[in-house]
């Protein structure tokens, strides 16, 4: 079998991914991106609205870094670490203006300088974009950058088995070349888990149909933790019927949520914000006013622009106004744009502190939506996913640099036979249940279960079901049994992932018996700080999901009732 | 929703078995997309189909393919709006691109021609060390971004035929990569940009395919021709651009002298004389030598032509 030998390996050739691969290349050392995708696929692509940066001397006024903290952390329902926050606020502007130099093109203002505008969830403007294609932008800028460096080599669709380890030590990871299944040890002492999310296990998702939790899934199956995983966003406005997602920034520029009867509804549930008050608020009174017979038949409610006028739609909102043409054959100038909630971003991940050093195994670091360092908490708020990839990817990228100067790789190299045996073992096999059929299963428990309202009987469901679709997979094959780009393997592999993931999810949102941001409890709907103001942090073990608990970082600001 | 059922007909291929057609039955409705139904294909009837494809929202270039013979995108097509009278669809792997499973090409030779085009901005240190902020006006970002949108999708070069012709053609894709960067106020690299993109930007021979084709409406073709404006600023000399040289200044010349571009001249001076008696040679035997002696009369009002061509210098 091929090996080579790298000082860094990452996982991931998304935004965090590559920030990190930048600053780890640029310190001289070697790095290996392996993804199952070409770089410039990954879902960072699909983010649309913008990054938000706090620029000094380009900002309103009144605004300051703290300001910007404390929406984090009331926009997270107080489950965020706020020392976690502080610095992603701090590093927002100077992170902006990297990716400019860098040549990213952000929307300008008539000086010259970098244009901003409101998000949701936002005391003063600063989500900075380039027209709403934000996230495809600073994907392409950080890719091409990287063109630059000789000592990044990428693997693209390469799809990662396991991580390998050495006692207590990372040893690098095994992969498999898509085009013609041949494994590939990639050693090194350092990893990098930058994957992305998880979307595809729930039905409605305006996520990649590559977004099947295969970091997350590899991670707990090396004993690492995954930190809050019953934190699952959903967004408010998926396109009927596709589930793409039209982006906050059409509210931010003035669209609003109405009705069956025309109504502009959220002024009943968040009298101050209206339709730019948090995700997870806007999505579940859309789903109350669905449930109570408002919405329109098929199950959605309106997104009106019609106000804005279309030369403005389109200049500020096209792929927007693109999409809604395209894929729901709606003229947003003319019609509303018909849209429902549906799953979006995954707040929980591998359990990482500031520095995106993961403490379970000597040598792992996450980034990105994969990691959580608690900057999200209990509910992210518009435009700081993108600013969470690059800040903590370089923060991380800077921690790796500091492990790489002090820890020589591992001498020996370990056995990774039985890691390759298991993924062939789906292609040996004659019978048993194919991936669609557990595949589909869960999309529906998920979205039925695990979904934007839960309850104690709904997720008892679900752990049980995803229990026994489980043991199903352990005998799940692929009927392919060629070796040329066999993508059933991989989808094989990745139901495996993604039911590994969707174990500890469901089995921590039983556990937690309260209603926190995006964890809303039919059976508990208060928020409880008193039993509650902690981090559930979950291992797989076999077949049981271990619960533990972490304390939350506090600097400064207590809890507080949230209204909006 | 009201649903129709279509029949899907899938080029299929793999290493074993070479190329063959396969035939799917499904529903689909008004707003079903071809990513939609590859995915429902695979998931309930066929497993092994192998495609690609990752956003479903046209920002990830991934799902590129002939769609009823036309290069486009499985996620930008609707499966109800392309079938044909007997609510067929046909669907096969890009051209030019070796084929490698079903639907999934192999697209290495697109991705080394954007990475010929040194396509990164190279900003001025001291932006880098932090020390200068750079500012762009909003007309100037809109035209980066105009060209800066490409997602990689291969479509402009699978349809291009110059660049299946000829090899140091850099393609429609990395011209317009490379041209976003020319384009750039904040870029450092201009000359070193023009000595890479210049010789290929000649060797376009404007055919539009491209534009067709182009999901995002990049106008690859329209970044070529822009580049082609800095030739006056190019320092080489390739025969090819030598040659452009002769056109432009024989058309420049000729405008000047004669107020019109004299087509058997300006072949003449930007060929010149062997390759034209060559030609000459072509055109005799095709009957349509005459053409090369027919009457050009000079245009009447010559003062306001120079007066014009005045101004512009």
């Amino acid at each position: 079998m091929e090996k080579k030998e790298y000082d860094a390996v990452i996982l991931g050739g998304g935004l965090a991914g590559l920030m990190a691969a930048n600053i780890v290349a640029a310190a001289g050392f070697s790095v290996a991106v392996v993804s199952k995708v070409f770089p410039t696929r990954s879902h960072s692509a699909a983010a649309e609205g913008g990054i938000a940066a706090y620029m000094m001397g380009n900002s309103d006024p009144n605004d300051d870094p703290d300001f910007m903290s404390y929406d984090e952390v009331k926009g997270g329902d107080y489950l965020v670490d706020q020392d976690a926050a502080e610095l992603l606020s701090k590093k927002s502007g100077e992170i902006v203006s990297l990716l400019d130099a860098w040549g990213a093109p952000f929307n300008r203002q008539p000086d010259g300088r970098i244009a901003l505008r409101y998000f949701g969830g936002q005391t003063y403007p600063r989500t900075r974009f380039i027209a709403d294609k934000t996230g495809m932008a600073l994907l392409h800028t950080l890719f091409e950058h990287s063109t630059g460096f000789k000592n990044i080599e990428y693997y693209n669709e390469y799809y990662v088995l396991d991580i390998v380890k050495e006692g207590n030590n990372v040893n690098g990871l095994v992969a498999m070349e898509m085009k013609t299944l041949n494994p590939i040890y990639l050693k090194s002492r350092a990893l990098l888990i930058a994957s992305g999310g998880i979307g595809m296990m729930y039905k409605h998702t305006t996520n990649s149909y590559i977004n099947t939790g295969d970091g997350q899934g590899i991670a707990l199956r090396s004993g690492v933790a995954l930190k809050d995983p019953e934190f699952v966003q959903f967004h408010p406005t998926g396109l009927y019927p596709s589930d793409i997602l039209i982006s906050e920034a059409a509210r931010a520029e003035g669209a609003i949520l109405k009705n069956n009867k025309g109504e502009r509804f959220m002024a009943k549930y968040a009298p101050h914000k209206f339709d730019l008050a948090p995700r997870d608020i806007v999505s579940r009174s859309m789903t109350i006013e669905i449930r109570e017979g408002r919405g329109f038949e098929g199950g959605y409610l309106g997104l009106d622009l019609r106000h804005l006028g279309k030369k403005y739609i389109i200049e500020r909102l096209a792929l927007a106004y693109d999409a809604a043409k395209n894929f729901s054959g709606v003229d947003a100038s003319e019609e509303m744009i018909p849209v429902r909630p549906a799953q979006h971003y995954f707040m929980g991940g591998i359990d990482v502190d500031t520095t995106g050093t993961n403490h379970d195994l000597n040598g792992i670091f996450s980034a990105g939506e994969s990691a959580c360092v608690s900057v999200h908490g209990a509910n992210r708020l518009g435009s700081n996913s993108l600013l969470e990839t690059v800040v903590y990817g370089r923060e991380t990228g800077n921690t790796m640099v500091e492990f790489l100067k002090t820890h020589k790789n591992v001498e020996t190299n370990s056995n990774v036979e039985p890691i390759i045996d298991a993924a062939y073992a789906y292609i040996k096999r004659e019978t048993g249940e194919h991936f669609g059929v557990l595949t589909e299963e869960l999309r529906d428990i998920m979205w039925d279960n695990v979904g934007i309202f839960r309850d104690n009987d709904k997720l008892a469901e679900a752990v049980s079901k995803i229990k026994d679709l489980r043991v199903r997979a352990r005998s799940m094959y692929v009927t392919d049994k060629t070796s040329n780009y066999n993508t059933e393997l991989f989808n094989a592999l990745e139901t495996r992932n993604m039911l590994d993931v969707a174990y500890t999810m469901a089995t921590a949102a039983l556990n937690r018996k309260e209603t926190r941001g995006a964890h809303f409890r039919d059976d508990f709907p208060e928020r409880d700080d008193k039993n509650w103001m902690k981090h559930t942090i979950t291992y797989l073990a076999g077949d049981e999901v271990k619960i533990s608990y972490k304390p939350v970082t506090y600097t400064r600001w207590k809890p507080e009732v949230r209204v909006y | 929703m009201e649903e129709k059922e279509i029949t899907v007909n899938i080029k299929k291929y793999n290493d074993k078995d070479g190329a063959f057609w396969k035939s799917y039955k499904l529903k689909a409705d008004k707003y079903t997309q071809m990513t939609e139904v590859l995915r429902r294909i695979k998931s309930e009837q066929d497993p092994s189909l192998a495609y690609r494809a990752s956003c479903h929202m046209a920002v990830c270039g991934s799902c590129s393919m002939k769609i009823n013979g036309i290069p486009s995108l499985a996620c930008r097509t609707i499966a109800l709006q392309a079938v044909d009278e007997k609510n067929e669809i046909n669907v096969e792997s890009m051209d030019y691109y070796p084929g490698v499973r079903d639907l999934i090409t192999d697209i290495d030779v697109f991705y080394d021609k954007m990475y010929k085009v040194m396509p990164r901005l190279i900003a001025d240190e001291s932006v880098l060390m932090g020390e200068n902020e750079q500012r762009m006006t909003p007309e100037n970002q809109t035209e980066v971004w105009k060209f800066q949108e490409c997602i990689y999708c291969g479509l402009c070069v699978s349809a291009c035929p110059s660049v299946k012709e000829d090899e140091q053609f850099l393609g429609p894709a990395a011209h317009a990569k490379g041209f976003r960067f020319i384009d750039d106020v904040r870029d450092t690299k201009k000359s070193e940009r023009l000595d890479l993109l210049m010789d290929s930007a000649y060797r376009c021979t404007s055919c539009y395919m491209c534009y067709e084709v182009c999901p995002q409406d990049v106008q690859p073709v329209i970044a070529i021709k822009k580049t082609k404006n800095y030739l006056d600023q190019y320092k080489g000399n390739t025969p090819i651009t030598i040659m452009a040289r002769k056109h432009d200044d024989t058309v420049e010349n000729l405008i000047e002298t004669t107020g019109k571009i004299k087509e058997s001249t300006l072949f003449l001076k930007t060929f010149g004389f062997g390759e034209a008696m060559r030609d000459a040679i072509d055109m005799l035997k095709s009957g349509k030598f005459k053409y090369a002696f027919e009457k050009d009369s000079n245009v009447k009002n010559m003062n306001e032509i120079k007066n014009m061509m005045g101004e512009k210098k």
